[in-house]
């Protein structure tokens, strides 16, 4: 079943017959907060991601960059479902944006268009 | 009586195969684990190479034959299965050896992949008779025939390799 709503604020909650894809609304946090990047740049660095940590498989694993906003640099990605935990723990590992620290923030995840 | 066993692998069976002969000679266990850990790290990245640096061996290969034994965690073995197909090569002493890998049996243990490697080379001695070219060679093969069996018998182990053979729900 779910879990209680903590004081983390996190919720989560398990549909066993979903969509077959996954939506995940994530932030680009950046040490210099002035850097700007478009959609191609982040498609391409969330691909890098997935290559080190998950090898050729990873870097071919098909996922699609619904939404970008270039200001909050916020993103909705849709991957298919089996591929929901090697997208999101290549994100987790992605530390670095051309020589910058950078850190991907996930605000939500759902079976259903964000 | 079940042995406890603390953790389970699969033994892959696989051979090498190489368009001259002669370059199986180059080859030893290092450089073979090598080979398996580059191609596993290139196909399924740090991930691969972590699941590769702990329990990973070559734990048998015959230089005249091309066998190799390689023993990899049961837990993950399928994964790192998929990458030997994307082995081109093998570097050994400073040589770069094209080759393929072919997976021929997958194992509880080593005891099952000795058997089934008996009785493969019993069937590739079988196959060769017809094709001998005079009746020495066919007398030498025959005495070959006749030779393979797997020391220690077959009977003793059974459970074991019953325990061990047991795939997970997958």
């Amino acid at each position: 079943g779910p879990d209680p709503i903590g004081s983390s604020g996190f919720h989560r909650t398990v549909l066993k017959n979903g969509s077959p894809y996954c939506y995940m609304k994530v932030c680009l946090v950046l040490q210099d907060q002035e850097t700007r990047l478009n959609a191609v740049e982040l498609k391409s660095l969330i691909i890098t991601g997935l290559k080190d940590l998950h090898g050729e498989v990873g870097a071919a694993l098909p996922f699609d960059v619904l939404k970008f906003d270039e200001g909050s640099l916020t993103a909705v990605l849709r991957v298919c479902s089996g591929g929901l935990v090697k997208l999101w723990s290549s994100l987790t590992l992605q530390g670095y944006y051309q020589s910058q620290a950078c850190a991907f923030r996930v605000l939500q995840v759902s079976r259903f268009n964000l | 009586m079940v042995p406890h066993i603390l953790s389970f692998a699969r033994y892959l069976l696989c051979e090498v195969n190489v368009s001259d002969m002669n370059d199986l000679f180059l080859l030893n266990d290092q450089a073979v684990a090598a080979a398996v850990k580059a191609a596993v790290a290139r196909i399924h990245g740090d991930y691969g190479a972590a699941l590769c640096s702990i329990r990973f061996q070559v734990k048998y290969l015959n230089a005249h034959t091309g066998i190799v034994f390689l023993r990899f965690p049961k837990s993950c073995y399928k994964l790192l299965w998929s990458a030997l197909p994307f082995i081109t090569h093998i570097n050994s002493r400073g040589q770069k050896i094209p080759c393929f890998l072919n997976c021929l049996h997958v194992g509880g243990t080593i005891r099952t992949c000795q058997k089934f490697l008996i009785r493969y080379n019993t069937q590739q001695l079988h196959r060769m008779l017809p094709k001998c070219k005079n009746e020495g060679e066919k007398q030498q093969i025959r005495q070959a025939i006749l030779g393979c069996f797997i020391p220690g018998g077959n009977k003793e182990a059974c459970e074991d390799d019953i325990e061990c053979e047991e795939d997970e729900g997958e």
